[in-house]
């Protein structure tokens, strides 16, 4: 089998104060208008992205948000799915009767 | 059907910045003539009006540190080179007079023509000519990273060329929702919490879950709980790690060290590799999502659809979107990009041929990968523009033979 050795990196690659690019900047804005959606119990990162230049601190900011959104939707899911166990709770509760005179018809139907 | 079809359960999108065919690919040329990269005579006037052809003298870093424009008009300005006329013909001749415009001067100005030889990549070089290379595939748009992404994931960009939120209203739903409304399994794994997604107002906003961290495809895929599709981002962003140490950015966008982006496509493939049941049943694709402003030298083609959901207007940019004066009905494609199906159920040294041989073409754009995605697991589906109905889809590089494992390239870390 052919196997091929995979350059390393220059340890000297490495750097979180390279200014962002374009790219991350338009990261930053889109995260940020995300996390001033957040429901009002999420706290907020109170960072004004408009203070970030490097990498390394684009990077902080990023992660801070995004879990903060992961936050949001874990508790949105909680909620959802409490609504569901309880809206089915309901459900099978006013279903019971039904069932038994559906299981009646049934056996009714049998016997004949 | 194939065997190789017969057997896949699993299509895994490894999604790469802004690196044209040409830059990274295009040296391949010299060995193999069916890949159409460069020839050395292409060339590009700089702004002395000199002759400046394509040259071997790429760097892995710090000779793009001023980013190549590839918003919208920066684009159209490499493609068409200035000429607005309505009769314009495409002719590849303005990318020296782009970068020219980003604070670079005269010698820097003609980094935009290197390329990289095989022997600096030989990650991606060795994929391209052990597996299936598209000679045309091109990115969806002329223009930005989000908007380009947004064809992979919707087969369409909502109307959208540049790098602006928009929250999506039409109902056309990502291939993720798609898969999940259908009971089959997706996500999107991104590098890490510091790097994040790039799909932050319409999935990371309101569907957290079908994000994962890139260490969770390590443990799925070993734990044999790989979704059926997943799509993988790279890190965006030179930062500590979590508990110290150094995470380098992987995503090869200008300036990101380009041996940083190799070693993670050599990751994402032996985590694939090394894994016996995965190596048989998985289609990895590896694509960058625009050419970030570097040269290639082949014409984009139209697009064969058009992007517009049946009973709603076809999609189309304004002017001011478009920063050129004029309006784009998403009738054409981006500059092309590197594009790599990988599987041993691939035949070695497979070519897809392009634009170079107008019998035989098959054009590729990433709504070619919802495309094949929806085709795959979920068959008719209609709720998507015509133009993602249209698209090329890969499949069909799946053959009846399976590569035995010693034909099949090993990479070491």
């Amino acid at each position: 089998m052919r196997i091929i050795d995979v350059p390393a990196v220059e340890k000297e690659a490495y750097n979180p104060d390279r200014p962002i690019s374009g790219l991350i900047q338009m990261q930053l804005v889109h995260l940020s208008t995300a996390e001033q959606m957040l429901p009002p119990n999420i706290r907020r990162t109170g960072i004004n992205i408009a203070t970030l230049h490097t990498e390394g601190q684009a990077a902080e900011y990023i992660q801070k948000v995004t879990a903060l959104l992961h936050r949001a939707g874990k508790a949105k899911s909680k909620t959802t799915a409490k609504t569901k166990k309880t809206a089915s709770k309901s459900r099978k509760a006013t279903k019971k009767p039904v069932a038994k005179s559906h299981k009646g018809r049934k056996t009714a139907k049998a016997r004949k | 059907m194939s065997q190789g079809l017969d057997n896949l359960k699993h299509i895994v999108v490894l999604m790469m910045e802004n690196r044209s065919f040409d830059h990274m690919l295009g040296a391949l040329k010299k060995t193999n003539s069916g890949i159409n990269g460069l020839n050395g005579d292409e060339w590009n006037l700089d702004d002395t009006g000199a002759k400046v052809l394509v040259q071997t003298k790429a760097t892995f870093q710090g000779q793009l540190s001023h980013d190549p424009d590839h918003h919208f008009a920066g684009v159209d300005l490499q493609i068409f080179n200035g000429n607005m006329a309505p009769d314009r013909v495409a002719n590849m001749q303005g990318f020296i007079k782009s970068y020219k415009t980003r604070d670079t001067n005269t010698d820097q100005s003609h980094a935009i023509m290197y390329y990289f030889t095989p022997q600096q990549l030989p990650i991606l070089t060795t994929l391209a000519t052990e597996y299936a290379l598209f000679n045309g595939w091109f990115a969806s748009i002329p223009g930005p990273t989000l908007c380009n992404r947004a064809f992979a994931h919707y087969g369409t960009s909502f109307g959208n060329v540049d790098m602006n939120i928009f929250y999506i209203t039409d109902p056309i739903l990502s291939i993720y929702d798609r898969m999940n409304k259908a009971r089959h399994s997706s996500k999107v794994y991104y590098y890490d919490m510091a790097s994040s997604s790039l799909e932050v107002p319409n999935l990371l906003q309101n569907q957290q879950e079908l994000f994962g961290v890139y260490s969770d495809f390590v443990k799925d895929a070993a734990a044999g709980k790989l979704p059926e599709y997943c799509f993988i981002e790279p890190n965006y962003s030179d930062h500590p790690g979590p508990g110290g140490g150094q995470i380098l950015a992987n995503d090869q966008h200008p300036d990101h060290n380009v041996k940083a982006g190799e070693r993670f496509i050599a990751q994402v493939y032996n985590v694939i590799r090394t894994n016996p049941d995965l190596w048989k049943s998985t289609l990895l694709m590896v694509v960058y999502d625009e050419h970030g402003g570097i040269y290639d030298h082949v014409v984009p083609p139209n697009c064969k659809g058009v992007d517009q959901l049946a009973g709603h207007p076809p999609y189309s940019a304004k002017p001011a979107q478009t920063g050129t004066g004029q309006a784009f009905n998403f009738d054409r494609l981006g500059v092309r990009v590197p594009a790599i199906a990988i599987s041993p159920w691939i035949a070695k040294g497979t070519i897809v041929p392009g634009t170079e041989d107008p019998a035989n073409q098959r054009i590729f754009e990433h709504a070619s990968i919802p495309a094949t995605v929806t085709s795959h697991f979920l068959g008719d589906y209609d709720a998507r523009t015509d133009r993602e109905k249209k698209a090329e889809t890969f499949l069909d590089l799946l053959t009846d033979t399976m590569r035995p494992d010693d034909d099949c390239v090993a990479f070491r870390l």
